[in-house]
């Protein structure tokens, strides 16, 4: 027992199952226990739940389904923009480019959204677009990195095998590197998922889960934004589970 | 033991690489040439033995065509021509390279490794690279982890995967970046063997290889080269050159048990690095 309280101790499954158990209940009970009474800040487990039946019931699955798809969308659109970008940093005339990219991140999205709004008209497009333009300076940043990771005796031993510059580009750096392509994106997920929802909600276009949480932020329903906050992480969580999933079974070289 | 020396295989002179200001190596000459014994199909086994830091790794990028010298020339034999003592200027790619990492593609088996390196030879049909594959992979004692990435060998079999890999591709020259370090007896053992087998495979092949086992270089190499500073006007010079050049040939050390004359040879080389 006193193993657990000691630093870099190296504990069993079981252990390890036991202290997260303890934490879980521990967290349920503080929540319930400081939702009872007439005064509280958050809202009892029984209003989330009944928050829960209300969104289900208003089709909070289509809402879902319409964020996963701007995330689809825009990763796609961001993800090709970054990595055609990074790949082609490697060469000299293209780096400027790429790193001007990736320093853009410091840029406010308020600024930039104020000119994209004068090109486009359409309120999903403009979602897509902000996603797209946020996304791409952090993707780079991280793909920027991943390139410059690279040792280079990789290069060299591609290179000592007669490869061109061309083939050591493709060989070592986009097909020997598109797990960690994967991890990159699972890395910045996050970010991406916290900053749909907020586009969902500023950009009102085609519902999805930011456009339920202003709606009930609105109303003051507290059990239904709390309700949504367990939705949006759950589906955050999923996603990132399912990448790394896919990196891990289709990738077995890869111990990122 | 009876030799005699032909074609000149490699021909290095007034070679020198500097990084912007800094010289790394500079003044490098040398000629190594195709050893011919009767009845022996020999290969050439050449040592580079020096202290860190004195341009081992540069020397060897220089050797290989992955860095272009700031003066001087590296010629190796023409092979593709019939006619004898022709010479070409290196390049990426003519003379096999394996790190000290024993670097190979992280998303490829070994098998798909093997024919990757064979992806040139245009000569060979798919089931000819098959078969030259699985050869080697036998006599390598790689049939096992064929269809296993990099990061699921052992040091050593990384390493062998390597070599095979460079001898697939690259021409008659391996440039072999210590080999030794980091390895238990077993896979020192292992690499001989690799030593030997490419040296019966063809008159011209050549091992160029650096160590801090100054044993290991006596006992495998028939020519060792030693890298430090060299003195001039009694002060050390801040790059790295061939301060020394052993022919174990001359000596009548090469090819033979590591016995008392090759303990003195060690002595020397180590008292010429600690000088340097």
């Amino acid at each position: 027992m006193k193993e657990i309280f000691k630093p870099f101790e190296n504990i069993g499954r079981n252990s390890r199952l036991l202290i997260i158990a303890s934490w879980v209940i521990a967290v349920l009970a503080f929540w319930f226990i400081s939702s009872m009474g007439e005064r509280h800040l958050f809202p009892s487990p029984a209003q989330v739940l009944r928050g829960f039946t209300e969104l289900y019931n208003e089709g909070l699955v289509v809402h879902i389904g319409s964020s996963l798809w701007l995330c689809l969308v825009a990763i796609v659109i961001a993800v090709t923009i970054s990595l055609i970008l990074s790949y082609l940093s490697t060469i000299p005339v293209i780096t400027p480019i790429a790193n001007a990219l990736s320093k853009l991140r410091y840029l406010p999205l308020t600024g930039i959204t104020f000119y994209l709004a004068i090109i486009i008209s359409d309120a999903r497009t403009m979602q897509v677009w902000v996603l797209v333009v946020f996304m791409s300076t952090y993707l780079t940043t991280s793909l920027l990195s991943m390139v410059s990771a690279i040792a280079q005796e990789e290069f060299d031993h591609a290179r000592s095998l007669q490869c061109n510059r061309w083939e050591v580009l493709w060989e070592v750096v986009v097909k020997g590197r598109i797990d960690h392509v994967i991890e990159v994106i699972r890395q910045n997920l996050a970010i991406v998922w916290m900053m749909l929802v907020t586009v969902e909600s500023i950009l009102v276009a085609a519902g999805g889960l930011g456009f339920l949480i202003k709606n009930s932020d609105k109303f003051m329903n507290h059990g239904r934004i709390i309700a949504l906050q367990i939705v949006i992480l759950v589906v955050g969580l999923s996603i990132d589970f399912i990448l790394n999933y896919l990196r891990k079974t289709f990738f077995r070289y890869s111990k990122i | 033991m009876g030799y005699s020396m032909q074609n000149t295989l490699l021909y290095v002179e007034n070679l020198s690489v500097a990084y912007g200001e800094k010289t790394v190596i500079k003044d490098i000459n040398f000629v190594e040439k195709d050893v011919i014994r009767k009845d022996n199909v020999t290969g050439q086994v050449v040592a580079v033995v020096g202290r860190s830091g004195r341009g081992k790794s540069t020397l060897f990028r220089a050797l290989t065509g992955l860095i272009k010298p700031t003066t001087g020339k590296i010629l190796i034999a023409d092979t593709s021509t019939d006619a004898e003592n022709d010479a070409k200027e290196v390049e990426e790619g003519d003379i096999g390279f394996v790190d000290q990492k024993y670097t190979l593609f992280r998303n490829k088996t070994v098998y798909q490794s093997l024919m990757f390196a064979l992806r040139l030879k245009e000569n060979m049909t798919k089931e000819q690279k098959h078969e030259k594959i699985m050869t080697y992979l036998s006599e390598w004692g790689l049939e096992k982890v064929k269809d296993q990435y990099p990061c699921e060998l052992s040091g050593g079999q990384r390493q062998r995967t390597a070599i095979i890999e460079q001898i697939f591709c690259s021409g008659h020259y391996m440039v072999l970046d210590e080999p030794f370090s980091g390895l238990d007896v077993g896979n020192i053992e292992d690499v001989k063997n690799a030593f030997s087998l490419i040296t019966s495979m063809h008159e011209f092949n050549t091992i160029i290889y650096s160590t801090h086992d100054i044993e290991l270089a006596v006992e495998l190499a028939d020519s060792i080269y030693v890298i430090g500073y060299p003195t001039i006007d009694g002060k050390h010079a801040e790059y790295g050159t061939i301060v020394k050049h052993i022919d174990m040939k001359e000596l009548n050390l090469a090819w033979k048990d590591f016995g008392m004359d090759h303990i003195e040879v060690v002595k020397q080389i180590k008292a010429v690095m600690m000088q340097s």
